[in-house]
């Protein structure tokens, strides 16, 4: 352990874990007199709204070893919740291997902020503009639960999370994006190799706010699919989020469409099927269902560019 | 878990370099920068507005990195550079103020400075920025005064003397 300093009895002691274990104890210890903090920049628009109290307690997960990390592993890329999200931004394998969460990650708040914020405090608050982005790509995480590290599909996670909310003690460590197999879903391996010259990939990150930049989102949505070259999908992903929700894969539409040709009936069942599974929390700037038929349009519109731009 | 109580009580003292000066400041941890450079320092160059990171006339570079001083808290801070506009007029009007004068890239002037900075991390980091580089480094810097177009012109102009400068660094350097 590091430090732990404090000067008056209102400021917070600031406790400097070195390890997820140190973290998480500390967690034990001082339960909802606690938080765990990154950046900071999330918690901070919380305690000046005087949406939360600031707690007795800080535990500056900073200062854990190795969590800054952004390399090519085993198992895929790997970011460490600590990095901060410009170095994200900036980071040239990501921008090659997934340019949609650089691109997630140009629209969250403004460069100066992303110096101080991480990815992993924008995935850990459940609602964060990038977690759409690595839902895109099938992101895993890699989590500790005070006795060892686990790894899930982000989106299973962020739906085990969801009630938990701020009093979470799951400490979030990495996310893993997988590179990408061909994968033999719909068809032989025969065909896939016949297949795979003329496949075609697209995929589209949109974040739709009230202006240009610097915007809290409305919707946000990511696509990433493949193609054939006779214009059957042949594999989807879906993810939708923005404002308040915490962002979700559509994977029924995404199952319902996978193996199907892209044609305008296939775009009307996409659009409407978005109004039906997608559930999106109003707030006073828009209403539910402003927010699904523009995640909607969204969507139908990549379909569309998708078959458009192949012919 | 290591020494657990034995800093408890202990007052928190930030230790960090501000504008090429050593500082030692006895403050909570949680203190913001902000606070602590224009109510400790004095520093008043640096302005405060919005209180949560939208407006970006608080900027100061923390390390060489544009950063919102109402956002960064004192522990954040520890063994860090800190540079506020003072900084950046350490040696005389910077190029980039100069930039601002001619080309009228103020109104009131307010978020002059947190704009200043921003640019000065923009090009310290990438001398040629693209116009869509520049506007995502100065996403964050709002005019209340909203007339962007002078500080676009002071921009392009800073931009341009940097290449000036470089290009006389590289000439010099030949000879
Ligand atoms: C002006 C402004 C504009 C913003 N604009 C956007 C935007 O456009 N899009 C967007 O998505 N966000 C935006 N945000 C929100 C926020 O700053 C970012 O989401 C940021 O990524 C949060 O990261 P942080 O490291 O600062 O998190 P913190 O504030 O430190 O933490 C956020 C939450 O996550 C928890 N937490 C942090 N790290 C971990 C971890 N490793 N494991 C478990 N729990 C953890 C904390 O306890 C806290 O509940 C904005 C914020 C500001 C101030
Ligand atoms: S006062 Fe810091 S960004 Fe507005
Ligand atoms: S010049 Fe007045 S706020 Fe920008």
């Amino acid at each position: 352990m590091g430090m732990n300093v404090q000067e008056t009895l209102a400021s917070p002691l600031v406790w400097h874990p070195q390890t997820p274990q140190e973290a998480w104890q500390l967690k034990q210890t001082y339960g909802t007199e606690s938080i765990y903090i990154s950046g900071g920049t999330l918690l901070r628009t919380f305690w000046e709204s005087g949406m939360a109290a600031m707690p007795q307690h800080f535990i500056d997960l900073s200062t854990i070893r190795g969590l800054r990390e952004l390399r090519i592993g085993e198992a895929g890329f790997l970011i460490g919740s600590q990095a901060t999200l410009q170095s994200c931004r900036t980071n040239m394998l990501l921008q090659r291997h997934f340019p949609m969460i650089t691109e997630a990650i140009r629209t969250i708040a403004a460069p100066s902020i992303r110096q101080l914020a991480t990815i992993g405090g924008n995935v850990a608050c459940y609602i964060g503009d990038s977690i759409v982005a690595l839902l895109g790509y099938d992101a895993e995480v890699i989590w500790f639960d005070g006795i060892a590290e686990q790894r899930s599909l982000l989106m299973n996670w962020l739906q085990t999370g969801q009630g938990a909310k701020h009093d979470d003690k799951r400490l979030l460590l990495q996310m893993v994006l997988p590179f990408e197999e061909m994968e033999q879903e719909t068809i032989s391996s025969d065909e896939a190799d016949k297949l795979s010259s003329q496949m075609k990939r697209f995929g589209a990150y949109h974040k739709v706010g009230r202006r240009e930049g610097f915007t809290p989102s409305v919707a946000t949505i990511c696509i990433n699919g493949r193609l054939t070259g006779s214009g059957v999908i042949q594999h989807i992903r879906i993810a939708v989020g923005g404002g308040q929700t915490v962002p979700s894969r559509l994977d029924k539409l995404e199952k319902e469409i996978t193996g199907a040709i892209v044609d305008n009936q296939l775009l009307q069942h996409a659009y409407e099927r978005v109004l039906q599974l997608y559930e999106p929390r109003e707030d006073l700037f828009a209403s539910a269902e402003y927010r699904k038929s523009t995640a909607a349009n969204l969507i139908a519109a990549e379909l569309w560019k998708a078959v458009r731009d192949d012919t | 878990m290591s020494n657990k109580a034995v800093e408890e009580g202990v007052p928190y003292s930030l230790h960090c370099f501000i504008n090429e000066g050593e500082e030692s400041i006895k403050t909570a941890p949680s203190t913001r920068l902000l606070t602590i450079l224009r109510d400790e320092l004095k520093l008043t160059g640096t302005k405060r507005s919005c209180d949560i990171g939208r407006c970006g006339a608080c900027m100061v570079l923390i390390d060489g990195k544009a950063v919102n001083s109402c956002l960064a808290m004192a522990y954040q801070c520890s063994g860090k550079h800190i540079t506020s506009i003072e900084g950046v007029a350490l040696q005389g009007i910077d190029y980039i103020q100069q930039a601002f004068l001619e080309e009228g890239g103020f109104q009131c002037g307010y978020c002059t400075p947190g704009m200043i900075v921003s640019v000065k991390a923009l090009l310290d980091d990438n001398s040629e920025p693209t116009d869509d580089e520049i506007a995502e480094a100065l996403s964050g810097n709002i005019c209340r005064c909203t007339g962007y177009g002078g500080i676009w012109r002071a921009v392009k102009q800073a931009v341009e003397r940097k290449r000036q400068l470089l290009a006389m660094e590289q000439k010099e350097e030949l000879i």
